[in-house]
């Protein structure tokens, strides 16, 4: 009775869900018509006749790559420097976790302002000190980077985590290895990271999960809302969500667009299969339970 | 009675052991210290106190060039003007219905399954175990085809239902795993003595369990609220007519509708900063639970 709830809810929105956007993946489905079945046709068309395809596949994985290793290697950093022992330390942890409790969408807009070439605070800072300017989000090159840039401001909610686990590391260790005349270097790579590996790895899953489903920040910062410049920020979610929720006035493909969304979810299931695979070789773990 | 699970002690401030230095060094590095917290601040808080003097700028010294840090004459106006423009009262009594429903939602439900995964004896109770937390990691892009066209076909387009009945069918299978994990700790004592009281599990629930895991709900109530509060793309498919849409999609809306055209950047501005307001009272107000809720995710995760 307690579970009843939560189990008609799983049904309905998780396990439902699943099986009829596999079928609709294999169809040509506009929501209005009845879905016709079309085989793997529209995986065909994704990899050989759509021109958005692999350029939101580039894009994606680019966000991915750029992001995910910035923001555990920045989250860490900052979780360690706010670990020492300092006056202050407390207001600086809630400075770096304020971006965090904002809404998404109100921070997501401010740094559009923030980049506007002429009149942002961005190229103004530049400016200031004596840097070259950028054109940021309606540059190609440099529109993609400036997205990592904003989700990279959230950084603090990896830091809290990395945080948490930094103090459940046991002090005895660190006294033993003081003892024993390690430098902090040696203490953070011998001691620290293995400690924290387990927690290393859910936030590469986590991080990397988030990546390959960002789609606030390219579809509210880019210039047409659309992934632009040309197909610079176009994330495979940008993708699925104009052919599947297209501007008034076009045809819904929700066949195509489940069929994006299998290949996104293949690609989600390989990273953390990949992921839990590599983990068990370099993660500590004592075997004692 | 002060139970209080392990799972949800907060790790207090670092016993970390300072590392041996030399009177000198230890100066040099206190200074390195605060030169580097100074730095990280100002990379957070910059944006925000600029956008603070935006919102005081009138409309013609936004678009300055080159930009200056300081509005010349302050427009406190802008924060009556602006939400005039934006109708930032209707989107956000939306947003206040729409997010106050599904917290309740969300954390009853998952409350009350978790308490069914840890202390209830029935029928392959671990296996719902398993599969509550397998579907922790299926993406939720999975399911938004399908989802809009069932909630389409039953009449739910272009309502508030689609954003507020899933929470109270199941909640949050992060929230499912929490209160499990929260319930386990409990003594088992403490249920047992109630039974013999004549207590049945509804009575149990509310009147035992509810008090004892304070933390735990008041901790997921302010990820819902998060959660809801910010969630975009959702009320984006569901919401057609912009007199039901929250204030995530309204305050898009004004930055990205104008095609070619700029927002009076100052107006928005003035908007920006009440609409962040309610989660940063949340926040503050229940900081405490907060930062004990996510420690308690890191180290549940570690072991």
């Amino acid at each position: 009775m307690f579970l009843a709830p939560a189990l008609i809810g799983f049904t309905a929105f998780v396990v439902y869900p699943l099986f009829r956007s596999a079928y609709f993946a294999l169809t040509t489905y506009n929501g209005l018509t009845d879905p016709k079945f079309v085989g793997l046709d529209n995986f065909r068309r994704m990899f050989t006749t759509d021109p958005s395809f692999w350029p939101s596949v580039r894009a994606t994985l680019l966000l991915v790559v750029l992001y995910v290793p910035l923001s555990l290697i920045i989250g860490l950093a900052l979780a360690v420097f706010c670990n020492q022992r300092m006056r202050g330390v407390g207001l600086l942890r809630t400075l770096c976790y304020l971006p965090v409790v904002l809404p998404v969408v109100a921070t997501i807009t401010l740094w559009k302002f923030v980049f506007n070439p002429q009149v942002g605070l961005a190229n103004q800072v530049l400016h200031w000190l004596h840097l070259p300017t950028s054109e940021w989000l309606s540059g190609d090159d440099s529109a993609m980077p400036s997205i990592v840039i904003v989700m990279l401001w959230s950084v603090g909610s990896t830091m809290i985590i990395f945080l948490a686990a930094l103090q459940a590391v046991p002090t005895e260790l660190y006294e033993a290895a003081r003892l024993d005349g390690a430098g902090s270097r040696t203490v953070f790579f011998r001691i620290t990271l293995p400690l924290i590996s387990p927690i290393m790895i859910l936030q590469v899953v986590l991080q990397m999960v988030t990546a390959l489903q960002a789609f606030n920040q390219p579809k509210i910062l880019s210039p047409d809302n659309q992934g632009g410049p040309g197909f610079s920020t176009r994330t495979l979610m940008l993708s699925i969500y104009d052919n599947g929720f297209p501007r008034l006035g076009q045809v819904s493909q929700f066949g195509y667009a489940s069929a994006q969304v299998w290949v996104l979810f293949l690609v989600i299931v390989v990273v953390i299969a990949a992921t839990a695979r590599f983990s068990s070789i370099w993660t500590y773990s004592d075997h004692v339970s | 009675m002060t139970t209080s699970p392990d799972v949800t002690r907060a790790p207090t401030t670092a016993p970390k052991t300072p590392l041996p230095a030399k009177p000198r060094g230890r100066a040099v590095r206190k200074a390195s210290w605060y030169a580097t917290a100074l730095l990280i601040s100002s990379v957070m808080i910059l944006p925000i106190l600029w956008m603070l003097t935006v919102a005081l700028k009138g409309p013609s010294a936004v678009f300055e060039v080159p930009p200056k840090l300081l509005p010349h004459e302050f427009h406190f106006k802008n924060f009556i003007d602006g939400p005039k423009v934006i109708h930032f009262p209707r989107l956000l009594l939306n947003s206040l219905v729409i997010t106050g429903l599904s917290v309740i939602g969300g954390v009853m439900t998952s409350m009350m399954a978790g308490y069914a995964l840890a202390r209830l004896r029935f029928p392959g109770r671990k296996v719902w175990f398993y599969v509550f937390v397998g579907s922790m990691l299926l993406p939720p892009v999975v399911g938004i085809i399908p989802l809009f066209q069932l909630f389409k076909d039953i009449g739910w387009y272009d309502t508030w239902l689609p954003l507020i009945v899933p929470a109270f069918l199941g909640g949050n299978p992060l929230f499912i795993f929490l209160a499990r994990q929260y319930f386990l700790s409990i003594p088992h004592s403490i249920d047992e003595a109630a039974k013999v009281d004549g207590a049945g599990h509804v009575r149990i629930f509310v009147s035992v369990m509810l008090p004892i895991t304070k933390p735990a709900w008041i901790t997921m109530s302010i990820l819902a609220f998060q959660m809801s509060w910010n969630d975009y793309l959702n009320p984006l498919i569901y919401l057609y007519s912009s007199q039901k849409w929250p204030l995530s999609v309204g305050m898009a809306s004004f930055v990205t509708q104008f095609a070619g055209q700029t927002p009076d950047w100052n107006l928005y501005m003035a908007t920006n900063l009440l609409y962040m307001l309610p989660p940063l009272i949340v926040f503050f107000v229940a900081q405490r639970y907060f930062i004990q809720g996510l420690s308690a995710l890191g180290t549940v995760n570690q072991r």
